[in-house]
């Protein structure tokens, strides 16, 4: 049903501003709470009136939630720090050049300077079919509309899908993966560090989160290691349009190179699958090999191993490889078809 | 049933049944045990009174022809139970694991053993039409004299009346829950292999109306719920020492030949021997 | 003249004149015209002072919810509302029943001229209201007399079915989802929403079509109860056979599939034997929502027995008939206020129905205030599209290019309400375009259960270029021909004719004929800016992964009618009120056309007042604002008015200083003797006019005005001298405008990526009354033509007959760095010899040839194979290259 939308339910507005703060509201309204850093994902929920939280928690004022610092090489960003700053930073960009690429091709200007690389990371699946309030199986209803055989399902999944097909729809989220990044989220006194792997979850695991959170967790900070600053790294993003659109598909890799070969990568493909979908298998396969267009083929054929396609999506089987070719070769100008 | 079942709003904006409250699940559970509880309880001054071993003596002097060990499952039926058992219990633990936490990829283990234990039913159901006694494991009016007659044994008395044949009441009663339960989950289940990606049939999520499909994803939730009080119920009475031997012949297809004629009326349970003679 | 600082050379003619024969036209310069200003507008309009009508509070306001009808085809059994007109703060419901009847339908409609809906004449517009429908002329490629009307229906002998009811801002039988069922009024509009929550409203579920071919299958359903195909002003129920259902399956166009509409000239089939060269394809277009800027909100109250109503309406004058019959009341008890309008792109041309419901709920409200916001999913449902087509092509060549015939087959997603003219205007602009001298059209107008189609900037005419271009360019590649010279040969020159007939129409018949056509100048033009010889050389040049392509596409559109008054008052100040009844729908027209009455009568700009927006203010009768027909039609009414005001003038001289009033002529500071010095200031004229009264105060005036002019003229009568006339200027023709657009692209052949390196846009308008907006609606249609062919879309599923592209970033109109950094026009400035001061529109001729250009561009690039319906995305590209050339995507589905 097209419900009505643009109209906001009333909500209780807590703007804390310390984390302890928030962490104390969170724990007191537990489910009730929502969780807002730029609210780019949030209004969207609000204003259609699909999701009501009585409590909505505004870390705008958490000033200890922003900023990027040095970690022993490596960074840690706040949360909340805005993906333009995360895009335009210097550090950033020196050590975690594929970041910050990521981060500047996300959406528009307008959003990236109102959205946060937290929030960006932790955002909800936008499948059409689930953001348009349907009883999908993500929304707790037992069907998938957009896995049907009618269905138009172009943006949707060819990877890992259980029931559900929707994708992450993150730039920023397999840069970080791709980077070995952590999360730290707290929960009342606790602290948990999470691999950025282990943070996205399939819906075989849990068919209504993308990620590990959990109502009064707190995301308050993403570090990345030093192990990848200064490596090669590439990211490219598929979309049709060049301002405002998601990606049909993104790739995010980060290679080491000793001399010629490849002695270590990381390549993460999004767009594809529920979680940031890590190409396991062609990262082991190019270890030791140079970056050539052998190595690119072989990768290309290793990565969309188990790929099952929609009515709509097929191109993506081609398209990761294209993607996954495209990352190994880098800026060499060898055509890879 | 406000709390019981969940509600939708369809994409027609009309209200359908989405799926049970898994709070049914923590009540069959409950519930199970709960029985478990009150049963262990009254056992502990249970009057039960089973053949007087004089009697026993007797009959057994009665029948020498009798086999020291009387089968009552043949390996066939010992290895469907198994099949379904094991079949059952993934299909449990599939689905109800990720309700109390244990998050993992359940569906295609879920399906498979639906799969496993559907097979297995429809080979059962052969199997007792044209090999077994069909008719020994179904309860019908005709078993209310055996019904009066087992409740004045519980109490103590030694009542006339029929004894139990192959299968004593209580387990008759059992397989007829199990009976109307099992092929509600599978008559659902199956009709759900056209909503996942199974590669086993065309999918059609879009076979029964939203309506329809929701009363579907209630009966196999009701049902499979039902199932965790029920496999409470017979895995504790698998375990209780007085019917051990019950769960012995289960594995290896036989009794003892006084368990045989302390237990059943040897007239409505002709004992076979181990190689499936009739001896009476 | 010796006081003029600047001549006016040459001289404005008196009336329209066509240049000698042999003689070539030359532009034309003026003293205001031509040249670059500041409209009055543009600095409330940057600074955010501008009123929208959603910027509007009264005292007491009330806000509405519209509730959404949730199916695609249902009827309503009931509404209980008891639930949520019981909660405090809630004021009222307004359902379908409330609505006024439609006035009766007028008498008997010729067939033909009911079928063909021009193309660019208003929407939504109930059958039979005093809309401007009727008298809207010369529309997009289904001109009036003297042949008749496009698209027109075929002969039918058996009995017609009743016409369709119209639409109204409400329904009891909602034909698409989002249509609106009830309003509620409340005091904020959370509180109406919570409240429309608590209504139950029962439906019966109808059946419903969203594709149109899936419409056609033999035992579908049909989108309306009355059947699933438009004709006329009625329907039918037409289902292919079996086995024409196979090829769309197959994704094969059956070409000899039935079609309810045919139109012809001249005879395809000797047409095509005649050919050298056959090309032909199946065909997609998308449906695209029309997403103007600013959402068709409205407020409205009532005060002293009348209704006024602030809107977002793209013209002003001709929306006050639509708006007082959706309301019930007489155009004379409305006030209609809309200063400013953030776009409409022909979804807003007479305004929307919507615009009845706060009104009406005001009126039940007993006046009180009611705003009516429509939210971004409320538009994308409510606020038009363009219908979508599915089809087939093939034209015939000649080995020098010459096009021999072209014969075509348009299914065309008419939307739930009404036939939409598109198709048949796409193929009568083809017979302009390419002057073929043969050529068929079959078409189907199918009724789905999506928003509603209407007239979207270049309705048919955009379509038109996608449709043909492409084809042409395919020819000229096989046949080795340039582009631009197979364009050049085909293209239409002076007062080309064109216009296809229903079949067994009598020959001999006359055909239309266009007032102006400088095509080849574009071409030429547009060449030379773009560098096209040069640029050839970048033709599937490849670097990288990337390959290059170039294009050139031609487009053409109406522009201009006639008929229309205009309205002046110079006042005892000295200043010139300038009264424009043309809705300010942002292209600046509401202006630029004012600057011919300063123009004519040498009147300084900084003298002129420019009032508009506002009914009470007294406002002249108008064309609509659509069929880019303003510029031309008023230019025209504003120097027949402009001529006025001067005679006037002369005749007041004449009378206080003696001689004849043609001794006597104007400068900037008023009336001059000729060869003398100044006899009257502005001021002084004014005075003298409303001491003589008669025609010179506006007691008096011309009988043929129109009411609403005669209205106007009876509010200001008295306050100065006033002009005043209608357009009776003679025209022998229908006046098009004409663009050629050049695009360079690259593709990026590994991941189907393409961007637009370069586009030049050259128009052939005639006078360019106003540089920066000439640009801008350049630009502005070419931007709207390249989000066509690169991204924008609507997206529906089909099973359960919703809206899944339901926000404005799943519609996916093209961003600012979707086109090229630096975009460039020129205009051929050759002006039309029926307007005196020789322009021509332009707001839709430019959307068909960006696109165009772009699509060749494209083909250039990767070859004629591949792209076979629009927007172009990365897959369709990529996957037919990784392919072997062989596209993957499904050809025929709508709605992807």
């Amino acid at each position: 049903m097209p419900p009505i939308r643009d109209a906001m339910s009333a909500f209780e507005l807590f703007q804390p501003a310390s984390v302890g703060d928030a962490l104390g509201i969170l724990d007191r309204h537990g489910a009730d709470a929502w969780v807002m850093a730029g609210g780019m994902d949030t209004f969207d929920w609000l204003k259609d009136r699909i999701k009501k939280p009585k409590v909505v928690v505004d870390l705008g004022m958490v000033d200890e939630l922003r900023g990027i610092k040095d970690a022993a090489g490596g960074l840690e960003i706040g949360a909340t720090t805005t993906l333009t700053t995360v895009a335009n930073n210097p550090l950033v960009k020196e050590r975690f050049p594929l970041l910050a690429e990521a981060a500047l091709i996300v959406a528009s200007p307008q959003i990236r300077n109102q959205g946060t690389v937290g929030g960006n990371i932790s955002q909800d699946a936008r499948c059409w079919y689930y953001r348009a309030g349907w009883p999908c199986y993500r929304a707790g209803g037992n069907i998938c509309y957009a896995d049907t055989p009618t269905a138009v399902n172009r943006e949707h999944a060819i990877f890992n899908a259980d029931r559900c097909v929707a994708v992450n729809p993150s730039d920023t989220a397999p840069a970080l993966v791709a980077l070995d990044a952590e999360f730290v989220i707290k929960r009342g006194s606790a602290e948990r560090v999470v691999p950025a792997r282990e943070f996205f979850i399939g819906p075989g695991i849990d068919i209504t989160r993308l990620t590990v959170l959990q109502p009064g967790d707190l995301l308050t900070a993403i570090r990345i290691p030093a192990t990848w600053a200064g490596k090669a790294h590439y990211f490219e993003k598929v979309r049709d349009r060049m301002v405002w659109d998601f990606a049909l598909v993104n790739i995010a890799a980060s290679l080491n190179m000793s001399g010629a070969t490849i002695s270590d990568a990381r390549m993460v493909v999004n767009g594809v699958a529920a979680e940031p979908y890590r190409l396991d298998a062609v990262e082991a396969a190019i270890k030791g090999r140079p970056r050539d267009k052998a190595t690119a083929e072989m990768a290309a054929d290793l990565a969309v191993q188990g790929a099952v396609p929609l009515r709509h999506n097929a191109y993506k089987i081609p398209l990761v490889k294209a993607l996954v070719k495209r990352a190994i070769r880098g800026e060499a100008e060898w055509a890879t078809s | 049933m406000g709390n019981l079942v969940s509600w939708a709003r369809s994409p027609w904006g009309d209200s359908v049944l989405t799926h049970i409250s898994w709070d049914l699940f923590w009540a069959s559970l409950i519930g199970g045990l709960l029985f478990l509880v009150a049963h262990g309880g009254y056992m502990l001054f249970s009057q039960h009174h089973k053949r007087d071993s004089s009697e026993v003596d007797r009959m057994e002097a009665d029948r020498k022809g009798l086999p020291a060990n009387v089968l009552r499952h043949g390996f066939v039926a010992r290895m469907f139970h198994w099949v379904m058992a094991f079949s059952m219990l993934t299909l449990l633990l599939t689905a109800f694991l990720p309700i109390v936490g244990v998050q993992f990829a359940w569906v295609q283990w879920h399906w498979m053993a639906g799969i496993l234990l559907t097979a297995s039913i429809m080979f059962h159901i052969v199997h007792a039409t044209f090999v077994l006694d069909f008719w020994s494991i179904w309860v019908g009016p005709k078993d209310i004299p055996e019904f009066k007659a087992e409740m004045m044994r519980e109490v103590g008395i030694d009542a006339p009346g029929p004894k139990p044949g192959k299968y004593p009441l209580g387990n008759r009663l059992y397989h007829l829950a199990v009976v109307v339960a099992g092929l509600s989950v599978i008559v659902t289940g199956i009709l759900m292999m056209w909503r996942v990606r199974t590669g086993l049939v065309e999918r059609n999520p879009y076979m029964l109306t939203d309506s329809t499909w929701g009363i579907t994803y209630v009966v196999h939730g009701l049902m499979g719920v039902g199932f965790v009080g029920l496999v409470i119920a017979h895995i504790y009475f698998a375990l209780r020492p007085e019917k051990l031997w019950v769960t012995k012949s289960m594995i290896f297809g036989t009794i003892t030949r006084r368990q045989y004629l302390e237990h059943h009326d040897p007239d409505r349970w002709v004992a076979e021997s181990k190689s499936g003679s009739n001896v009476g | 003249m010796a006081e003029q600082q600047k001549p006016v050379a040459p001289a404005i003619p008196v009336a329209p004149t066509k240049p000698a024969p042999g003689e070539a036209p030359k532009k034309l310069e003026f003293r205001l015209l031509g040249h670059n200003y500041t409209t009055p507008d543009l600095v409330a309009k940057v600074t955010g002072k501008a009123k929208y009508a959603e910027d509007f509070r009264a005292e007491g306001m009330v806000f509405i919810k519209l509730m959404p009808s949730p199916r695609p085809h249902a009827r309503v059994i009931s509404i209980d509302a008891s639930a949520a007109l019981a909660m405090p703060g809630v004021h009222g419901i307004l359902t379908a029943k409330d609505l006024p009847a439609p006035p009766p339908p007028p008498g008997p409609v010729p067939a033909a001229a009911a079928a063909a809906r021009p193309a660019g004449t208003p929407p939504g517009t109930p059958a039979g209201s005093p809309a401007p429908q009727a008298a809207a002329p010369g529309g997009g490629g289904a001109p009036a007399a003297p042949a008749p009307a496009a698209g027109a229906a075929p002969p039918v002998a058996a009995p017609t079915p009743p016409p369709m009811p119209p639409e109204f801002a409400l329904t009891d039988e909602p034909v698409y989802e989002g249509e609106p069922i009830l309003a509620i009024a409340a005091d904020s509009e959370e509180l109406a929403a919570e409240a429309i929550d608590r209504i139950v409203v029962e439906f019966e579920a109808l059946p419903f079509v969203i594709d149109p071919l899936e419409g056609m299958r033999p035992g579908s359903p049909d989108g309306r109860t009355q059947g699933n195909v438009f004709v006329g002003p009625s329907m039918k129920t037409v289902k292919w056979t079996a086995a024409d259902m196979a090829m769309v399956d197959a994704g094969k166009f059956p070409v000899n599939a039935e079609a309810t509409e045919t139109l012809t000239y001249g005879d395809i089939e000797k047409g095509f034997a005649e050919a050298d060269l056959i090309v032909e394809r199946d065909s997609q277009q998308q449906t695209t929502s029309h997403q103007p800027l600013e959402s068709r909100s409205a407020m409205a109250y009532w005060q002293n027995g009348k209704c006024h109503i602030n809107v977002s309406t793209q013209s002003l004058a001709r929306t006050v008939a639509a708006v007082a019959g959706w309301v019930g009341i007489k155009p004379e008890e409305l006030v209609l206020i809309s200063e400013y309008t953030g776009g409409g792109f022909g979804s807003k041309i007479p305004g929307s129905q919507s615009i009845a419901i706060p009104a009406l709920m005001s009126k039940k409200l007993n006046g009180r205030p009611v705003m009516m916001r429509i939210s971004r999913a409320e538009e994308t449902y409510i606020g038009r599209v363009r219908p979508g087509y599915q089809g087939w092509v093939k034209m015939g060549f000649k080995k020098d290019g010459r096009i021999t015939a072209v014969d075509t087959f348009i299914v065309e997603a008419s939307g739930p309400y009404r036939r939409q003219g598109d198709h048949a205007t796409s193929a009568n602009l083809a017979t302009l375009q390419f002057q073929a001298p043969n050529m068929r059209f079959r078409g189907l107008s199918v009724a789905t259960n999506t928003p509603p189609g209407t007239s979207q900037r270049a309705p048919g005419g955009l379509q038109s270029s996608v449709w043909f271009e492409p084809v042409v360019a395919e020819a000229a590649r096989k046949l080795g021909i340039d582009q631009v010279a197979i364009r050049r040969l085909n293209a239409p020159e002076g007062t080309a004719q064109f216009g296809l007939n229903p079949p067994n129409t009598p020959p001999g018949r006359p055909r239309n004929k266009v007032t102006s056509c400088f095509v080849k100048e574009c071409l030429d033009k547009g060449a030379e800016i773009f560098g096209w010889e040069a640029r050839k050389a970048n033709s599937g040049k490849r670097t990288g992964s990337k390959v290059r392509g170039i294009g050139v596409a031609t487009g053409a559109y109406t522009a201009g009618s006639i008929g229309v008054d205009g309205l002046c008052v110079l006042r005892p100040d000295g200043k010139l009120e300038i009264h424009q009844g043309i809705g300010n729908l942002g292209t600046h027209s509401v202006v630029d056309t004012a600057r011919v009455i300063a123009e004519i009568a040498n009147v300084p700009w900084e003298n002129c007042e420019v009032v508009w927006g506002n009914t009470a203010k007294g406002l002249p009768w108008s064309s609509i604002q659509a069929g880019s027909q303003t510029t031309y039609a008023h230019t025209r009414a504003n120097y027949a008015t402009g001529m006025d005001l001067k005679k006037k003038l002369t005749e007041i001289a004449a009378k206080d200083f003696g001689g004849t009033p043609e001794q006597y002529d104007t400068n900037a500071q008023g009336v001059i003797r000729k060869g003398g010095g100044l006899r009257l200031t502005w001021a002084k004229a004014a005075e003298r006019a409303i001491a003589l009264g008669g025609i010179y105060d506006g007691t008096e005036v011309p009988k043929e005005l129109n009411a609403m002019t005669k209205a106007a003229a009876a509010a200001h009568k008295g306050r100065g001298l006033m002009g005043v006339a209608r357009d009776n200027l003679p025209r022998d023709g229908q006046t098009y405008g004409f663009m050629s657009g050049f695009a360079e692209v690259e593709v990026d052949v590994e991941t189907g990526v393409w961007r637009i390196l370069e586009y030049v846009g050259v128009a052939d308008v005639g006078t360019v009354i106003h540089p920066n907006s000439l640009g801008g609606q350049i630009h502005g249609g070419g931007i709207q033509g390249i989000g066509h062919v690169r991204s924008q879309k609507l997206v529906y599923d089909p099973h359960y007959g919703a809206g899944l592209s339901t926000r404005l970033h799943h519609n996916k109109p093209p961003t600012i760095l979707d086109i090229p950094h630096t975009l460039k026009w020129a205009a051929v400035e050759l002006p039309d010899p029926t307007n005196p001061i020789g322009a021509k529109g332009i707001g839709e001729p430019s959307v068909g040839a960006a696109a165009g250009a772009v699509l060749n561009a494209l083909a250039d690039a990767i070859g004629d194979g591949i792209i076979r319906r629009t927007p172009v995305q990365p897959e369709h590209i990529m996957e037919a290259l990784a392919n072997g050339g062989k596209p993957a995507y499904e050809p025929l589905t709508a709605f992807i």
